[in-house]
């Protein structure tokens, strides 16, 4: 090698490896803080930290009713009119002072004076009626709106800046109920479509929000009611359990939502009943479900108590019928189908006898991560439903995918079996027999008109009789349509770090206060 | 040399062109968003209209034909979740991704040119153990369990690490060691058996003879005839990172390209996809150049194929 060619060389070498070291440099100065991350998630007294299992697609708030934007966005940045106790069922006043049915088909509400919006503005009977307003009767497809409402458009007017009345094309005895799910928003919130951070009458109020990372909520210092003891707090999301619950044990978070008992919170895990009930729909205008018989012997199949024992480690409690117990139409008396894997197989056999083609395959389709232990699950019915005799695939799908067997208009694919779990956040029975239950209901595959118009005289009665008629209704279902084979009722685990005080109740999943998390080292009664 | 970038450049342009058809055929295969956008009430008309305003009532090859032209105008669409262009979500996630991988692959090589050269100077040395130590985990566990291990251990067992998330820099170490274990493993495998094979050549018999030291060899001679297949590997495993940083993002909540992807799978946000993947496969197309360029350096043969 010449020397010069040798000087050459070297000279790239250095140069080479001069590059390399300017990038690293480059690279490491940049790398003090990730890309796109503006904001520390450091521990602070005055700070709650929360982890959630999904960011929120969006805190519009007449979306709230969605769980995701709901456990954000309820009461903490938003408030309704009317607020339900999720311990009692009643009714309180939150941004209304009363309200009354003032005629047959006209609700009247008081507002509460001296609120105001995070942004100054002051919160009058013209923000409540653009509220419902927007949330009900606009083209821009809010969640509370189909979750709630009917299809039917309400009348609401601003009487004077503090009466606003709502009138409705026929009685209806819940109306206030259904009210107490529409969030308040100033007028100025834009009514041709959905806002993704809004403005409202919360003891919080949005603070910044780095899409994918965390979103910041502090303190509203013009809050009409009682000062929150936390000044902030920042939500993230983690996919994995056990990566949210390890967070709480770390130290890295308060708070943990949405854990599997086998996600390792430990002393840290809170069990709570969060309203949510399991159940297979089955498709009963397809064969062979179209049997009465075979719907009875996959009922039959399912071991209930074998499940909520092993799979759940007895979280939860073996169902007998859609809805929770503080749900009002739930009835205490009904007991679950027994487990009786003989009698579903001489089900099974009987039909077949008699043409039925229970050698058909029957997709049993659920959803990735739905709830902890759901593929278990999912494999033990399966496997039951075999034993049984019957032709049984098992499919797993994201949400997306299985949202389209779940929701009308539902696609043309052979037999199905859809694993379910429903949430009544609304506590009345009507929010679950109108969706799953009447012949055209939106998660619904059939029904009878014999039970719609059950389900209609139910929905027109108020008190002990209305109690009475829909646990009539949810105790015959078995018998008039056997679309359901209920599996369990839910609980929930949350991680909870010593330093907070908080008691999760039925509504939690849905809906988070903030401001009843307080500090454990200040005295709870002050 | 730039003969060689040219040809390149245009035999990368058919899989770029592959990936971005494929990308948008087969996200339409998983199904209709609807459902994920509007409430379960929706009426007819309401789907309807979703449908019209966001071009999916059109056949697939006239959506496709709409894409195209955006992208020709640099229009990559909006994301039906947020409403934000989709390339400006890309591009603002594809930093940290990058970041990711380019620590990663800086400590793959430095580790795997420690280990390797003295595996291969010291067969059945302790070296030489941790290098088939390595090697073997990088091909029996999978990043998710390593990830998750990783996380009870440093951080709940003996709380040294964050979790996740990107705080400090301490929540560099776990999502960088759960990437780092496989291109670890195959570097100095290759390493190891390149500088085996350098080490009993002429040359460096000849170094030796005339008096080089150990490590003069080591760095002088043989290592650089070892670098070429090493570069290329390490070329690969950083294309890899760049691809399959998915599982680690949403272990540990990196806020990368991967994590954008699979939300925007999750919720069939179409165009957010497809400027994640077009971002992916841009870069690929780009490293992929780049260690052509490296290799062409290297070695003197590539270059005067490239002539031919």
């Amino acid at each position: 090698m010449s020397p010069a060619r040798s000087l050459q060389q070297g000279t790239r070498y250095r140069a080479a490896i001069a590059a390399t070291a300017a990038m690293t440099v480059s690279a490491l100065a940049a790398g003090c803080s990730v890309a796109n991350s503006n904001h520390s998630d450091a521990a602070s007294p005055d700070t709650l930290r929360i982890v959630l299992p999904q960011e929120p697609p969006t805190l519009e708030p007449c979306d709230a009713s969605l769980t995701s934007t709901g456990v954000v966005v309820r009461s903490n940045i938003t408030e309704p009119l009317v607020e339900r106790n999720a311990d009692t069922g009643d009714l309180e006043p939150k941004l209304a002072e009363s309200w009354e049915q003032t005629s047959g088909n006209v609700w009247t509400f008081r507002i509460r004076p001296g609120v105001t919006f995070s942004d100054g503005s002051v919160f009058d009977a013209a923000d409540a009626a653009f509220s419902i307003d927007r949330a009900v009767n606009s083209t821009i497809g809010c969640d509370v709106d189909g979750y709630v409402f009917g299809d039917d458009p309400l009348v609401v007017a601003a009487v004077d800046p503090g009466t606003v009345t709502v009138t409705t094309p026929t009685a209806d005895p819940i109306l206030p109920l259904r009210i107490s799910f529409v969030e308040m928003v100033p007028t100025t919130t834009d009514a041709q479509d959905k806002v993704r951070e809004p403005i409202g009458t919360g003891p919080y109020r949005v603070d910044y929000w780095d899409h994918g990372q965390r979103l910041s909520l502090v303190r509203n210092d013009t809050y009409w009611g009682s000062v929150p003891e936390y000044a902030r707090a920042i939500y993230q999301w983690r996919t994995e359990g056990s990566v949210r619950a390890a967070m709480v044990t770390n130290d890295e978070a308060e708070l943990a939502t949405y854990l599997g008992p086998e996600d390792g919170a430990g002393d840290l895990g809170v069990a709570y009943p969060n309203n949510e009930t399991t159940a297979l729909r089955m498709q009963a205008n397809e064969p062979p479900l179209d049997d009465y018989r075979i719907r009875e012997a996959i009922d039959y199949s399912v071991n209930r108590s074998g499940i909520v024992k092993a799979l759940f480690q007895g979280l939860g409690d073996p169902a007998a019928q859609l809805v929770g117990s503080s749900i009002v139409g739930f009835d205490p008396a009904l007991q679950p189908t027994p487990y009786d894997p003989g009698r579903a197989a001489a089900l099974v056999a009987e039909a077949k006898a008699d043409g039925v083609p229970v050698d058909k395959e029957i997709r049993l389709i659920g959803r990735t991560g739905q709830f902890p232990k759901i593929n278990e699950t999912i494999e033990a019915i399966q496997n039951a439903l075999s034993e049984a005799g019957l032709n049984v695939k098992i499919e797993m799908m994201d949400t997306a995918g299985q949202m389209q067997y779940q929701i009308r208009p539902f696609p043309d694919a052979g037999p199905v079996l859809l694993m379910i779990q429903h949430g009544n956040q609304a506590g009345d029975a009507q929010f679950t027999v109108d969706q799953y239950m009447r012949s055209d209901g939106y998660q619904s595959y059939f029904g009878t008109n014999t039970y719609d118009a059950r389900i209609d005289a139910a929905e027109e009665l108020v008190g002990d009789a209305r109690q009475d008629a829909f646990a009539a209704v949810l105790a015959d279902e078995p018998t008039e349509l056997r679309q359901f084979a209920y599996i369990a009722h839910m609980n929930a685990v949350l991680a909870k770090s010593p330093s907070v005080r908080y008691e999760p109740n039925s509504a939690t999943g849905d809906e988070m206060r903030l401001s009843e998390m307080t500090r454990a080292d200040t005295d709870a009664s002050s | 040399m730039f003969a060689f970038l040219r040809r390149r450049v245009y035999t990368s342009l058919v899989p770029l062109l592959v990936v971005l058809f494929g990308v948008f055929l087969l996200a339409r295969l998983t199904g209709d968003p609807t459902n994920l956008y509007l409430p379960v009430s929706a009426t007819p008309d309401q789907r309807a209209e979703f449908a019209a305003e966001n071009g999916l009532d059109k056949p697939v090859l006239s959506q496709m034909l709409d894409y195209l032209s955006g992208v020709i105008h640099l229009d990559f669409g909006e994301s039906l979740r947020t409403g934000e262009s989709a390339a400006a979500m890309a591009l603002r996630a594809f930093p940290a991704t990058l970041q990711l991988a380019f620590f990663t692959m800086l400590l793959a090589v430095i580790g795997a040119v420690v280990i390797g050269c003295w595996a291969a100077y010291r067969p059945n040395s302790p070296a030489d153990r941790v290098s088939s130590l390595l090697s073997m985990t990088a091909a029996s566990i999978p990043d998710f369990w390593f990830a998750i291990t990783g996380v009870w251990i440093f951080a709940v067992v003996l709380g040294v690490l964050p979790t996740s998330g990107t705080g400090s820099a301490l929540s560099w170490i776990l999502p960088i060691a759960t990437l780092l274990i496989r291109p670890l493993g195959v570097l100095t495998q290759v390493v190891r058996g390149a500088m085996v094979s350098a080490l009993s050549a002429p040359y460096v018999r000849l170094a030796r003879s005339k008096g080089a030291g150990d490590l003069r060899v080591v760095t002088h001679h043989a290592l650089r005839n070892a670098a070429a297949p090493a570069l290329t590997v390490a070329g690969d495993l950083t294309v890899g990172l760049v691809n399959g940083a998915v599982v680690v993002e949403a272990i540990f909540g990196w806020p990368g390209i991967g994590k954008l992807m699979i939300d925007a799978i999750l919720q069939r946000d179409f165009a957010v996809l497809q400027a994640a993947v077009l971002v992916t496969a841009v870069s690929i197309f780009v490293l992929n150049i780049l260690i052509d360029a490296g290799y062409a350096l290297l070695d003197a043969r590539v270059r005067e194929k490239s002539k031919v």
